[in-house]
């Protein structure tokens, strides 16, 4: 009985979010696009990034498959948090499972990012870069991963937004705190050893390094991080779940 | 067709036992976390408003529950817990069931969305698949009965267009358990009577509602059972017409006791005394109850100070202080008896008592012996039972004609 109210929940966010004016979809693609832009611009030609053992025109590619399920886990994340708040007037009056309401945000924007993110490796492949076809079906579970790593930080944030409401200011520079931190822009190989292994602890430099692995780069080879990294997300939705809840029978009492 | 399983009659749907719910105080952040990590460590809220106190209920399947209660006293924090909307502070729910049940006919309505759009969303929270949606979705366009308005976005409806599309809904989703918390206020008379009509079928089919209402008419017709909530607390469980005639009564009494007050300023402690004023076979002062055409005596002894025999005059009033009947002894020739040493006593019996069911009292005046003067009044409480959808206070000798039939009272 659930699925009708998911299934509805994620039109009316699309909906809301991205095709009420007409140019919402094409905004979605724009946006990012043009952050790409930007970004390669600065680096690659202001900054004159390189990544070592690879062309300079690589550097967008190399940017462009790391930035899109980074905008998707980022924005899911901070859309999802504040989704309980948003949704107070639905909580106290309709009895629902409201932890579809995180998952149905968090879906919504991942799904949108994902239509996006399909739009760019075509147009990479068309620009001449090889992107490896076989290396999309490994690449699609690094992404459930990823949007299973989104969904366990939705629960917890989301919940805890209606309790403690500075998470709203906090959690956007957290975000850009931690995109920056994370080899996204640059390669981990540029940075000295003591600050590589530091990295190795950041979760997304495994979502990104696969991905590029995966994608474009090759030389995959298994390591204890892709068993480790499952693992963790799923015990951490698990809890978020059980934390969502706990919490929820006192939502309307902080709304 | 029906989503959930067919539950035998009187399976227990929710039960509530020793529940108690307190708001934190949440109006400054500080409070705010303070109140949050008290709910991390499972402990109650320190301080706050204590809505609910110790309730239990239950609640079995093809039961209809009224929640009665002044404004504030906890009905609607009551429902919300009951469907698990919120989580009790102290006490258990057991058997929760998550049945889609709404707390307000507008909830979950997107107020840039078109009605039909509104309507898919609604129908899924309540538990409907998008197919089973379709399907029904004339009869729900011609139970709401609003046009083309339909394709208009929600915030442009007015109130009563929201409950009408809300409960049209509501009446295609054939939910098990059905709560309604003063939904049916909004919409007028016969979308009203419609929902009304609806809700009898529904409970006529085995069904279970829950409804929290100010009108008790609506409760006595459509609950067997009611709980009046006072303060958080129930004051009272148990038959509808019992608990509502006793909330009606009380409220009756309150407004007598204000009305009493002004009147008792007047009243004269004469020379001639009401000595004692009591049922027939009844110790003073305790309640008497009735049933529906039982006769009634009550016998009054009277002081005179000059030995001739004072009048009696004796009232039956509504709990609220409205006069049903009054007569004096003086007026039908009738002497009380003497009993010596200025005592009088005299006694008076009513047949068949004609009161529709609910809170009496039966007042016995003694008067000087020219019947001129009201010089002592004492009061007797007593209260008719019995299930009557009369209106008024006494059943009047009737006769209804049709046609050439003429049937019986």
């Amino acid at each position: 009985m659930s699925n009708g109210i998911f299934r509805q929940l994620v039109l009316r966010a699309i909906r809301t979010d991205y095709l009420n004016n007409l140019s919402g979809f094409a905004w979605l693609i724009l946006q990012p696009l043009m952050l790409l832009a930007v970004y390669a611009f600065v680096f690659s030609t202001i900054f004159k990034a390189r990544i070592p053992g690879l062309e300079p025109s690589a550097f967008v590619p190399f940017l462009a498959i790391a930035f899109w399920p980074w905008t998707a886990f980022s924005e899911s994340v901070l859309k999802a948090s504040q989704v309980v708040t948003a949704n107070a007037a639905l909580i106290g009056k309709v009895s629902f499972r409201t932890e579809l309401l995180p998952l149905s945000a968090v879906t919504a924007t991942f799904l949108m990012h994902m239509v996006g993110y399909a739009a760019v490796l075509i147009v990479l492949r068309l620009m001449g870069t090889e992107i490896d076809w076989f290396g999309l079906l490994p690449a699609l579970v690094v992404l459930a991963v990823l949007y299973a790593f989104a969904v366990a930080l939705a629960l917890f944030f989301s919940a805890l937004h209606v309790f403690i409401r500075d998470l709203g200011q906090m959690l956007p520079p957290l975000m850009t705190f931690w995109f920056f931190m994370s080899p996204i822009l640059y390669s981990p190989a540029l940075l000295p050893d003591h600050l590589a292994s530091l990295m190795e602890l950041n979760p997304m430099t495994w979502f990104v390094g696969r991905l590029r692995e995966f994608l474009m780069l090759g030389g995959y080879t298994p390591a204890l991080s892709d068993a480790l990294i499952p693992a963790v997300v799923i015990i951490l939705c698990f809890l978020g779940f059980r934390f969502f809840r706990r919490m929820s029978g006192h939502f309307e009492d902080f709304l | 067709m029906n989503e959930y399983k067919q539950r035998r009659p009187g399976e227990l749907l929710v039960a509530l036992e020793g529940v108690s719910k307190i708001y934190p105080r949440v109006n400054r952040p500080g409070e705010r976390l303070r109140a949050f990590f008290s709910l991390l460590r499972g402990q109650e809220p320190k301080d706050g408003a204590l809505v609910l106190d110790d309730v239990s209920l239950e609640v079995r399947s093809g039961e209809s529950l009224g929640i009665i209660g002044e404004n504030g006293a906890g009905k609607s924090t009551l429902l919300k817990i009951l469907t698990g909307v919120i989580s009790p502070s102290r006490g258990q729910v057991a058997g929760q069931a998550r049945m889609a049940a709404l707390l307000e006919l507008g909830a979950g309505f997107q107020p840039d969305f078109s009605g039909l759009d509104n309507v898919r969303m609604k129908g899924a929270l309540l538990g409907m698949s998008p197919g089973e949606i379709n399907r029904k979705l004339d009869d729900i366009l011609a139970f709401a009965d609003i046009g083309e308005y339909i394709h208009e976005p929600v915030k442009h409806y007015s109130s009563g267009m929201v409950v009408r599309l809300g409960f049209a809904v509501v009446t295609a989703s054939q939910p098990e358990l059905l709560i309604t918390d003063e939904v049916l206020a909004v919409g007028d008379e016969s979308f009203q009577k419609k929902c009304v009509r609806w809700i009898e079928g529904f409970l006529e089919s085995g069904n279970t509602l829950l409804m929290v209402s100010h009108s008790m008419y609506l409760v006595q017709k459509l609950c067997h059972k009611a709980i009046w909530i006072e303060q958080g607390k129930t004051r009272e469980y148990g038959d509808v017409f019992d608990v509502t005639q006793s909330y009606l009564a009380f409220h009756e009494a309150r407004s007598a006791t204000e009305k009493d007050n002004r009147e008792k300023a007047g009243g004269e402690a004469g020379l001639y005394r009401l000595e004692s004023f009591c049922f027939a076979n009844e110790l003073e002062g305790t309640e008497k109850i009735l049933e529906w055409g039982d006769s009634l005596e009550a016998e009054l002894v009277l002081h005179s100070p000059d030995g001739r025999p004072p009048a009696a005059l004796v009232g039956i009033i509504r709990a609220d202080g409205t006069p049903v009947y009054g007569v004096a002894s003086e007026v039908e020739g009738a002497t009380p008896r003497a009993l010596g040493d200025g005592k009088f006593a005299i006694s008076i019996r009513f047949d068949e008592l004609p009161l529709l069911p609910g809170n009496y009292a039966m007042r016995g005046h003694a008067m000087d012996p020219e019947g001129m003067r009201l010089c002592d009044t004492l009061e007797l409480r007593f209260r008719v039972r019995g299930v009557s959808r009369e209106l008024g206070y006494v059943r009047l000798k009737h006769h209804w004609l049709s046609g050439q039939e003429t049937t019986g009272e």
